[in-house]
């Protein structure tokens, strides 16, 4: 998936554990850009009685690089602090909550959001309550209303949204997990199948969001908000991180754990899936660990990704062109570590200078489109994927299309595609929570009593 | 980590030194030498030796780090493990 349990270490520790990282400017604010980064994969909604939430041992973090150097210019942090009301009750919940301080909230949740830029800390709010989990109908009768209680104002126009949410990615976990299976394309796999449609296996979970829109001139090197898209200023590049302390040790007089040390990254997240599939498995915690300035030790995997060289295997005769292709992957270099230079795409450009970094790249000064294509800038549409990412692009099919080799021509006129390099893809479609017209913009989450089963085959 | 409290984490650092010194030698000069600084730190405190062929001890209090370089400290440190 784009980064949920992409790693064996953070696949054991969901709370710090980053799933998605989106970057687009705001379409009901087009002055400003929404950064969202979410966190503990795959929520069942019915997963009481203690269910999810943000960790009180983790920082959570949202960052961004405006000078080229690929380095944290400003940092976004987030602290969450969590109270039991009444220590004699087992429940989450003793009656229904119908607004987010309601005292019936057994477990509630608040946070603090500081900015960093340099030396410079600021604290833009604190004692901000979360929303309760959707837990169900009685507990949670109106959970639009509590999801927009726990939107906060902040100073110069900024809002911040930290809580449960429905999870916007979708993908079919179970078939490309499964020896590189694409449901639509089954009958020409190795090992064949009869062809069906994809399914979307993130449909029915939740995640925990944490968004914030900022004004633009907030993120650029100069402060300003920049109108050329080939202005050097006019690109940002994005990731989130999560952090533990050093040592954690338990304590046996409360069964509880206490930490000590320094905060250390222990996830990190820029482009949807480059941990995921691009990492070779032994490096992937590493990865989890370091700054995006120090990505030229992958870039290898970048230039021969292995997945572009499993494709013409898993389906033998598809990818003729694909499989001759021995040069250096030149196009997902500049779309995953560097952003597209100028001249590459006529009229566009995110690059954000020479050092080889997973971000996510931003150009703040291509408006909003106001008829989004899901394919982004492989569909003519520059305002989306690998230009940030919206909640609505289709990563999984641009990143296949793209190290299927559609790509390599923006850099290498001289190759030809193959056929199946335009059309490949899962199959799936988003059959999520509908997205919200606003911020936090991600769907409701599915409440508990609302789950019912999904179905599970041994064979 | 400020200044002040990196002297306080050294000072907690040469405090243990100086206990492990006094109970060998025994007797008063061992309580002599390990009554609390003024300035020593006052909150659990978690040591670690990543090599114990090395002269490194990384002492964490709260949210700071301070790496102690003293190898009579790891030595005895190790030894108070018996050997294990």
């Amino acid at each position: 998936m784009s980064s949920h349990r992409e790693a064996p270490e953070i696949s054991k520790d969901p709370v710090a554990d980053s799933t998605d990282v989106y970057a687009f400017r705001s379409p009901a604010n087009p002055g400003n850009v929404v950064l969202i980064a979410n966190f503990i994969p795959l929520q069942k909604p019915d997963s009481g009685p203690n269910f999810f939430e943000f960790g009180d041992d983790v920082l959570y973090e949202i960052h961004v690089s405006n000078k080229g150097t690929a380095q944290a210019d400003i940092s976004y942090q987030f602290k969450f602090k969590t109270k039991v009301r009444n220590d004699r009750t087992f429940l989450y919940n003793t009656g229904q909550i119908n607004n987010i301080d309601d005292e019936s909230w057994n477990r509630p949740q608040s946070y603090s959001v500081k900015r960093v830029k340099g030396n410079d800390t600021t604290t833009l709010g604190s004692n901000l309550p979360c929303p309760p989990v959707n837990v169900g109908k009685r507990s949670t009768p109106d959970y639009a209303k509590l999801g927009e209680q726990a939107v906060h104002q902040l100073p110069r126009g900024r809002k911040v949204f930290a809580g449960q949410r429905a999870d916007a990615f979708w993908v079919d976990l179970g078939s490309i997990f499964d020896l590189g299976a694409l449901r639509p394309f089954n009958e020409a796999h190795l090992i064949p199948m009869g062809a069906m449609d994809g399914i979307n296996s993130v449909q029915s979970f939740n995640v925990h969001t944490i968004a914030i829109e900022v004004p633009i001139d907030e993120l650029t090197r100069d402060g300003s908000t920049p109108s050329d898209p080939m202005s050097a200023t006019s690109t940002i590049g994005v990731w989130a991180t999560a952090s533990r302390r050093t040592s954690r040790v338990f304590n046996k007089k409360t069964g509880t754990y206490r930490d000590f040390g320094k905060w250390r990254q222990v996830s990190r997240l820029g482009n949807p899936l480059f941990n995921e599939v691009v990492v070779p498995m032994a490096e992937k915690d590493l990865w989890n660990s370091r700054e995006p300035s120090g990505d030229s030790k992958y870039q290898k995997f970048v230039y021969k990704p292995e997945l572009a060289g499993l494709l013409p295997v898993l389906y033998p005769g598809v990818f003729p062109n694909l499989e001759a292709y021995d040069k250096r992957r030149a196009d997902l270099h500049a779309i995953l570590l560097t952003g597209i230079p100028e001249g590459v795409v006529p009229g566009f450009q995110n690059y954000t200078g020479p050092v080889p970094s997973d971000m996510l790249r931003l150009n703040v000064a291509i408006p909003p489109s106001k008829d989004p294509n899901p394919l982004g800038l492989v569909g003519g549409d520059a305002a989306g994927f690998p230009n940030g990412r919206r909640l609505e692009d289709n990563v999984t099919t641009i990143e296949l299309r793209a190290i299927a080799g559609l790509t390599i021509p923006l850099v290498d006129p001289s190759y030809t595609p193959d056929d199946a390099a335009a059309a490949v893809e899962d199959g799936s479609e988003y059959t999520n929570s509908p997205l919200l017209g606003e911020f936090p913009y991600l769907g409701l989450p599915g409440g508990g009593y609302q789950t019912e089963p999904g179905t599970t085959q041994a064979s | 980590m400020s200044e002040t409290s990196r002297r306080n984490v050294i000072a907690v650092a040469g405090a243990g030194a100086a206990v492990g010194a006094a109970a060998l030698m025994g007797g008063g000069a061992a309580s002599a030498a390990s009554r609390p600084s003024r300035i020593s730190a006052q909150e659990p405190l978690v040591a670690y030796v990543e090599d114990h062929r090395s002269d490194r001890v990384t002492l964490m209090i709260g949210e700071d780090e301070v790496v102690v370089r003293d190898r009579d400290l790891v030595t005895r440190l190790l030894a108070a493990m018996g050997g294990k």
